[in-house]
């Protein structure tokens, strides 16, 4: 999930565009990580000694490795273990976004040591995604939307990311969270979830970006707008939430329940207190998640 | 697999999840005809009417829930079988449905490899 929010960190930093970011993310299951990558990650080379090896590649017919092992930036044990590593995909991500020209080495050197500051992540082992990192992070979207924090708003947030990338895809980016008295329908499905008190959910978009959502959803190709889009929106969000109400059943010992999704077509989304929109862009449109609490 | 002269209830309020499992269905075996009902008093309707071979209940629908359809329909069919799909967060009324007698289950998402297991024990090509 790393790699979602390094992308709604460069978005929101106006390092990347949008269309840039989802370039950079489409390929990251076709690309494999470079040495020199892992060796900035690692700390083990500065972004100038990676861009120095590189140039000498472009002359002489040698590996990354080689190079970097004659010029005393590596030794061989230390390659060895780099070329064994797991490297995060938000790694990956800052390399496509190198290789399109978007930033340098030395940029994403900056930016990564910048984002593992502020998301708070420097000294966790990134390796392995950490959950308290996630919280973390993730009671930071809260705080951009000048929520307060809990226990169970916060496991919603992070099951909604993790329904997205288990049911949709992981090529999104989470943008700015905001806080709403009332949130103007365009199209969607909504369903209330009752626990100590009743809150609503709502997935909202254009009909085109429903139609691309559903379609991933359901595994299919549709290419109009019909009953299947419906069903498929209000599936998602039926499952998304009875997988948050089995979660917080479990782990908080809440009793809850759920009403039956209901089509919203127009007016307005308001709830006792506010609503809060988590807009999620994908590369077929924006998402607009909501929970009016 | 041919399953031709079986039939096959499909009830689940979710026009795309019948759609999915007629298609999955439709994929592992061929022949077989399928008859569709968006809520529990439906599935009591046309299992009287079209006595399928395998029906597949939702368990949260409108009007007559998928629970009460099968304690219904088992009332006068004791052999009926009914194959429960479920939803996460249904664990309770899951849990009751088994006790009343439903065959088996497949938890939404469900994957196509758990559609062929069952139409092969269930309807076995024969």
């Amino acid at each position: 999930m790393y790699t979602q929010f390094l992308g709604n960190y460069l978005l929101q930093k106006g390092l990347v565009t949008q269309e840039q970011l989802f370039n950079a993310m489409s390929r990251l299951s076709q690309t494999h990580i470079k040495l020199g990558t892992i060796a900035i990650h690692e700390g083990l080379m500065t972004a100038n000694e990676v861009d120095e090896c590189l140039y000498v590649q472009t002359r002489e017919d040698k590996r990354f490795g080689e190079i970097a092992i004659a010029r005393g930036y590596l030794d061989e044990s230390q390659v060895e273990e780099l070329l064994s590593k797991q490297t995060p995909d938000f790694v990956l991500l800052g390399q496509n976004l190198v290789e399109d020209g978007v930033f340098s080495y030395e940029e994403l050197e900056r930016i990564i040591f910048d984002y593992k500051n502020e998301a708070e992540l420097y000294d966790l082992d990134l390796d392995v995604e950490n959950q308290d990192a996630i919280e973390n992070i993730i009671s930071k979207f809260f705080l951009m939307a000048e929520m307060p924090t809990n226990d169970l708003n916060l496991m919603y947030l992070e099951l909604m990311f993790n329904s997205l990338i288990r049911f949709i895809g992981e090529d999104f980016s989470p943008l700015t969270p905001m806080v709403l008295d009332e949130f103007p329908v365009t199209f969607g499905v909504s369903q209330g979830v009752s626990s100590d008190h009743e809150f609503i959910t709502h997935i909202d978009c254009d009909r085109e970006t429903a139609i691309a959502f559903s379609s991933r959803y359901a595994k299919e190709d549709f290419n109009e707008f019909n009953e299947y889009i419906v069903a498929a929106l209000e599936d998602f969000l039926n499952l998304h939430n009875g997988l948050f109400i089995v979660n917080a059943s479990n782990q908080l010992s809440k009793d809850i329940s759920l009403s039956p999704p209901v089509i919203t077509e127009e007016g307005v989304l308001s709830g006792p207190n506010k609503c809060v929109d988590f807009p999620v862009a994908y590369p077929f449109g924006t998402v607009h998640l909501l929970v009016c609490f | 697999m041919d399953i031709t002269n079986k039939k096959i209830l499909v009830c689940d309020d979710s026009v795309l999840a019948r759609k999915q499992l007629v298609d999955a269905v439709n994929e592992v075996a061929t022949g077989a005809t399928f008859i569709e009902g968006k809520n529990g008093a439906e599935a009591v309707e046309l299992y009287k009417k079209e006595k399928p071979n395998l029906v597949f209940m939702d368990i949260v629908m409108p009007e007559k829930d998928g629970t009460e359809a099968l304690k219904e329909i088992k009332s006068f069919d004791e052999e009926a079988v009914i194959i429960i799909v479920s939803s996460v967060g249904t664990q309770e009324q899951l849990k009751k449905a088994i006790k009343l007698g439903a065959k088996d289950f497949i938890q939404k998402p469900f994957e196509k490899n758990q559609i062929k297991e069952i139409i092969e024990l269930r309807l076995g090509g024969k």
